[in-house]
């Protein structure tokens, strides 16, 4: 119990000076409200022109489809992540071993930063754009399930993380890490549904999507937002969904956790 | 004139040489610039596969556009690409000096130092996407490939025109990294057919920040799509050019030097 507490005042503290810290960049968070709505708009634009006379594309209607754009884009805002080259800086520079010196975990310290960031991107960038999509694109953003809107989205925070920290820790090997981090954006920007539903995937690559991060970090919780969910030919209660992002989740933790591990070893603390 | 092609040509050795001494990044990067263009047409063979289109476009004539536009941004990038990150690296650390003391237009100087070799991998992802579609599209006549060639050219002075208007912001917007973001969002419009979008989008996207030149209407011409009042187009894109120039020069007045 004290344990948790001390871990508590902690985050508390980190969140809370990552929160001041950017609060003098704020200005940068809220590019998002400009181009957060202009990439909405025009794929507002390209999907009301694709749909024309049909009802229904993927098994989705064009309003799900609006619904799920602006829930993918809100989505982004609420679990945007750089512990991947944060951490990559680190072992780089060798700062990573001031690390060692303090009482705290390097991972979770990259969390709680994380979570005083987002906290401003929270005021920042989701909520003038929510208000936007709601107000002047006069789209329903209102989740199927709130409860399991927010669970999703908080396990999606996670996965991004730990997916993100993982890719970090490769720096520990490869010192230089921008390659991978490229590749793996690449490959995260399409099969993260962020550019299209997975329903318009090949049915075996639909499939493969399951033995793979990148759907729980946007398509399951855009899903679980519009309240159906459904890939490679399997359907699944929203309750059902988050059960399997959470297993997910900690299947990836439990991969980053072994990862790390060997990461130590591996460290030198030299930098380059 | 001599002088200035002279040292252009030294900067682009010298970038060369560079990319040359890690070899091993230049083409692991060019390879996942490249992977990067063979993807970003997916969402639209992915609408295709689905059986739907855009209204009046063929697939091929789309992938055409974002060939055209990919080829573009590419040519816009090994020349422009660097000016935006060197001019606010330099903005923040207050070292911007440094290129003022060169005997040599600060502008040019930039943009001559900053050939960004990891475009080629761009360029080429273009090009060859480009030759994919163009071959769909059957026997072009001589004249579609002028107008082609002309208006390509107008498409990739509005990409220029952006990155320096980016590049000027930087002297203000000190230190922030997502200004492209905006320029990004923006050319978003230019990847696809301009007819899907309402008229009010259609005229600012090619009277007042012109994107849809940079894909949409080059491809048109080789389609043999465009109308003589098309051609018009050309002009905003030359004072969009222009305007990028003069906003970039005329910030470098204001430069204060403290950092930030």
């Amino acid at each position: 119990m004290n344990s948790l507490k001390y871990q508590w005042q902690i985050c508390r503290a980190v969140a809370g000076v990552t929160y001041k810290e950017w609060s003098a960049y704020r200005t940068h968070s809220m590019v998002s409200i400009i181009v957060g709505p202009v990439y909405f708009m025009v794929q507002y634009f390209i999907w009301t022109a694709v749909y024309g006379d049909h009802s229904l594309l993927g098994g989705i209607s064009l309003p799900q489809m609006i619904r799920y754009f602006g829930a993918t884009a809100l989505i982004g805002y609420l679990i945007m992540d750089f512990a991947d080259w944060n951490l990559s800086m680190l072992v780089r520079t060798g700062k990573f071993l001031t690390f060692h010196l303090r009482p705290i975990h390097h991972r979770s310290f990259a969390l709680f930063q994380k979570i005083g960031h987002r906290s401003l991107g929270f005021l920042f960038e989701f909520l003038p754009c929510l208000l936007i999509f709601i107000f002047i694109f006069g789209v329903d953003m209102r989740p199927a399930s709130f409860p399991w809107t927010i669970l999703s989205v908080l396990l999606a925070f996670m996965m991004n993380f730990y997916v993100n920290y993982t890719i970090g820790l490769t720096s520990f090997w490869l010192v230089q890490s921008n390659g991978i981090r490229s590749a793996f954006m690449l490959v995260s920007g399409i099969f993260s549904g962020a550019l299209i539903p997975l329903d318009f995937f090949p049915h075996w690559l639909q499939v493969t999507q399951f033995f793979l991060p990148f759907q729980y970090i946007a398509y399951m919780p855009a899903m679980v937002f519009t309240g159906h969910y459904s890939l490679g030919g399997l359907e699944l209660s929203i309750q059902q969904a988050v059960g399997m992002q959470a297993v997910a989740v900690f299947i990836t933790f439990g991969f980053n956790e072994l990862v790390r591990r060997l990461a130590m070893k591996q460290f030198t603390a030299v930098g380059s | 004139m001599k002088r200035y092609l002279e040292v252009f040509k030294q900067c682009m050795y010298s970038a060369i040489q560079a990319a040359a001494a890690y070899r091993m990044n230049f083409i692991i990067s060019s390879l996942i610039t490249l992977a990067g263009n063979i993807l970003f047409p997916l969402v639209t063979l992915l609408i295709y596969r689905a059986g739907t289109s855009f209204p009046g476009w063929t697939l091929y004539e789309v992938l055409l556009i974002q060939a055209v536009f990919t080829m573009s941004s590419g040519l816009s990038s090994l020349i422009f690409g660097g000016v935006l990150w060197t001019t606010m690296s330099h903005i923040r650390e207050g070292s911007f000096e440094v290129i003022l003391l060169k005997p040599l237009n600060p502008l040019f100087f930039i943009v001559a130092t900053t050939f960004s070799t990891d475009s080629i991998g761009l360029f080429l992802g273009g090009v060859a996407l480009f030759i994919f579609s163009v071959i769909q599209a059957g026997a072009i006549p001589l004249l579609f490939w002028l107008q082609f060639i002309g208006l390509f050219i107008a498409g990739t002075a509005v990409l220029a025109g952006l990155s320096l208007m980016m590049a000027a912001m930087s002297f203000k917007w000190v230190g922030n990294s997502r200004i492209s973001e905006l320029a990004d969002s923006v050319l978003n419009i230019g990847k696809y057919p301009l007819p899907i979008f309402p008229k009010a989008v259609q005229a600012v996207a090619t009277m007042i920040i012109p994107v849809g030149m940079v894909g949409f209407l080059p491809a048109s011409a080789l389609l043999g799509r465009v109308q003589a009042r098309d051609f018009i187009a050309v002009l905003p894109c030359l004072l969009f050019l222009a305007a990028g120039v003069w906003v970039y020069r005329h910030m470098i007045r204001l430069y204060e030097g403290v950092g930030g």
